[in-house]
């Protein structure tokens, strides 16, 4: 006889079972506490929306198969393709800002739970197709690295003029792969996301190294954890083959996370370099005086903390010490920090085109407190947020100006553009 | 006495709690024979020593953040679990002396103070129920979250009759728990010919009814709130 559905979920979740998902399995109470945590329900108002009701498929099958005296629970039926395809749209819908977690009476991580879920969907090969072939990719890249290098090199070369005209250093240039830097600066796919920050570190005499990988990782999003594991090492072993002392994330969320927190997991052992947001040289170069502030912000200026940054990276003090030492009206969001409300674009969302008309909608609670603050400027260093946000200012017409937190450093200390040319210009 | 109310006042209550003492002894084993991921789940900011433990402690028995969400269901929430230690301290009034002055004071208040938390819990058990007749927390409800309040409240619902309107002097219950004790359970003559005595066999059966369920159901919360807000602040 075929294994049914039930079953193969019920193999997958005692295979990769571990003592936390255990523990949220056991003690999930269903008091629905969570809803009122979540920017989606709170929007939409939506059971399928609460949170804790996001694991109710996984749920059932470990309640019938895998819980004490789960054989006598006979009212919770099979899983069927309706089920997975209800599983699908839980887990694939929600941002895992974890916002829900800092409220959960019990502290309960639903995204854990999430992404048990999309590991079982992965299994039965149910996974966003953007977010896979974004994975594979980036998987690819890492195989044929040497193929990459010459392109990657001439790209950069071309900006080099920007970059010395913007340092004023005529020496000024931006080292790809270069054994035994300090630092390993590993950026996004893209100028925007290299020529800034190659600004800073050149002004700042950094002794530093472009990685020739993206930070970004569609393997976590799309919750294929082998090929997140495998993007993630491909940066650690570049890392291990220059020697560098420190390795330097972009203004990217889960990026961050997933180099600083979940990469030695994933490899199972710890990393021998230190792993750094942005903002923390950053922010110590400006407190060191190796930048020199010369022009200041006076619009008013507000801040988003990204979920996977701050709740879930711990980075909330640097980006807000940079903005205060640039900005002369800085205004706090409310509520802020851990307790941020998400802006609806992460969890790979942005990325998944079909879920624009979703995003705009549940991104109404980031609108109404950007709205709130009477900022100009909303600045925030994740691309998925700012994808977001852009959208939320163009739907719920707040009429500010979405930027990166390092676009506005470059500003403030870089030689001003020629012919008007502002670098958030060049980073387009 | 009939056989019925000493089967369930009697070899009931010894299978109900062992049920309860070892199921609870096995999913704690259960729990932690499951290597745990190493991947750390902790949200920021993270303290760490003794205001970690803090933060843990107040986390699991205060949850403060629920407040700013939602206000009553905090408040319910929190006199509900407070009043159920009340009465559950209450309750071991019956397995001895507390010790000097505290037992006077405590027998002094009892009527009172009981009858407080009994009622508390009463009206927290019919809350917690009725908002699981309203969506989103209909759908979010298994027949086991209402099988649980309805024991709770049965319980809860007979044992405020035996405080309140039992006037059934305590010594007569004490007399029950330690012949409960020393294995020779029986229900004492007072207790046996007051009106009250089927009132208090029920409040035992479904107490018991409790204690077997417990170990299986969502309630091993009650052992496991500790672990996963540590997880949090970890």
């Amino acid at each position: 006889m075929a294994v049914s559905i039930s079953e193969q979920v019920r193999d997958l979740l005692k295979e990769k079972m571990n003592r936390q998902l255990l523990y949220y399995l056991d003690i999930c109470a269903r008091c629905g506490i969570c809803k009122d945590a979540c920017h989606i329900y709170r929007a939409t108002g939506r059971v399928e929306h609460v949170p804790s009701y996001r694991a109710e498929v996984l749920r059932r099958v470990y309640n019938k198969y895998l819980a004490p005296l789960g054989r006598l629970r006979r009212d919770y039926g099979e899983v069927t393709e309706e089920d997975l395809q209800k599983m699908y749209e839980a887990a694939f819908t929600c941002t895992g800002c974890r916002r829900c977690m800092v409220y959960c009476p019990f502290g309960i991580d639903i995204t854990w739970l999430i992404s048990m879920e999309k590991a079982v969907l992965s299994s039965f090969g149910r996974v966003p197709e953007e977010l896979s072939m974004l994975a594979d990719a980036a998987v690819e890249k890492g195989k044929s690295i040497e193929l990459y290098r010459e392109i990657m090199a001439e790209q950069i070369k071309s900006y080099e003029p920007e970059l010395r005209a913007r340092t004023g250093m005529p020496e000024a240039s931006i080292p790809i792969g270069e054994k035994g830097a300090r630092v390993l600066y590993v950026a996004l796919a893209g100028i925007h996301s290299i020529l800034p920050a190659a600004i800073i570190f050149n002004l700042a005499g950094e002794d530093w190294t472009l990685s020739m990988f993206e930070a970004a990782n569609y393997g976590y999003f799309s919750g294929e954890t082998s090929k997140a594991a495998e993007i993630a090492k491909r940066i650690v072993d570049e890392a291990e083959a220059l020697g560098v002392k420190e390795v330097v994330i972009t203004e990217c969320g889960h990026a961050f996370r997933v180099m600083k927190y979940l990469a030695g997991g994933w490899l199972k052992r710890d990393l021998p370099f230190r792993v750094r947001s942005i903002f923390q040289p950053f922010a110590e170069y400006l407190r060191d005086g190796r930048l020199k502030v010369h022009t200041q912000i006076t619009e008013p200026v507000t801040y988003h903390d990204p979920c996977q940054l701050g709740r879930n990276g711990g980075v909330y003090e640097e980006p807000r010490e940079i903005i205060k030492t640039i900005c002369t009206d800085f205004r706090e969001m409310t509520p802020n920090r851990e307790k941020n409300w998400c802006c609806g674009g992460g969890g790979g969302l942005v990325a998944q085109t079909d879920l624009e008309n979703y995003r705009a909608e549940t991104g109404r609670l980031k609108a109404e407190q950007i709205k709130a603050t009477g900022a100009k400027t909303v600045a925030t260093p994740c691309e998925n947020c700012r994808l977001q946000l852009a959208l939320l200012n163009e739907r719920y017409d707040l009429g500010v100006t979405i930027t990166a937190v390092t676009d506005m450093l470059v500003e403030a200390v870089a030689v001003p553009a020629a012919k008007g040319e502002t670098a958030e210009e060049i980073s387009r | 006495m009939d056989a019925l109310s000493y089967l369930i006042t009697g070899p009931m209550v010894y299978l109900s709690v062992g049920v309860l003492v070892f199921g609870m002894i096995y999913r704690i084993f259960r729990w932690l024979s499951v290597p745990a991921s190493p991947i750390r789940l902790g949200i920021f900011p993270k303290t760490q020593g003794v205001s970690r433990t803090a933060t843990v402690v107040r986390d699991t028995f205060l949850f403060p953040q629920v407040a700013e969400v939602n206000r009553r269901m905090w408040l319910m929430t929190v006199l509900f679990h407070f009043a159920l230690l009340g009465v559950f301290v209450g309750h071991l009034r019956l397995l001895g002396r507390f010790p000097g002055i505290l037992e006077a004071k405590m027998s002094e208040s009892a009527h009172l103070a009981g009858g407080t938390m009994g009622v508390i819990l009463l009206i927290g058990t019919l809350y917690f129920l009725f908002r699981r007749f309203k969506s989103p927390q209909k759908e979010l409800s298994l027949p086991e979250d209402y099988f649980l309040l309805f024991l709770l409240f049965a319980i809860i619902l007979l044992g405020d009759h035996l405080r309140l309107f039992g006037h059934i002097p305590f010594e007569v219950y004490r007399e029950y728990a330690y012949g409960l004790l020393s294995f020779r359970p029986a229900l004492p003559p007072a207790l046996m010919d007051s009106p009250q005595k089927i009132v208090f066999v029920w409040h035992v059966f479904f107490a018991n009814l409790l204690f077997v369920y417990l170990p299986f159901s969502k309630l091993v919360h009650f052992a496991g709130a500790v672990a996963t807000n540590g997880i949090r602040r970890g």
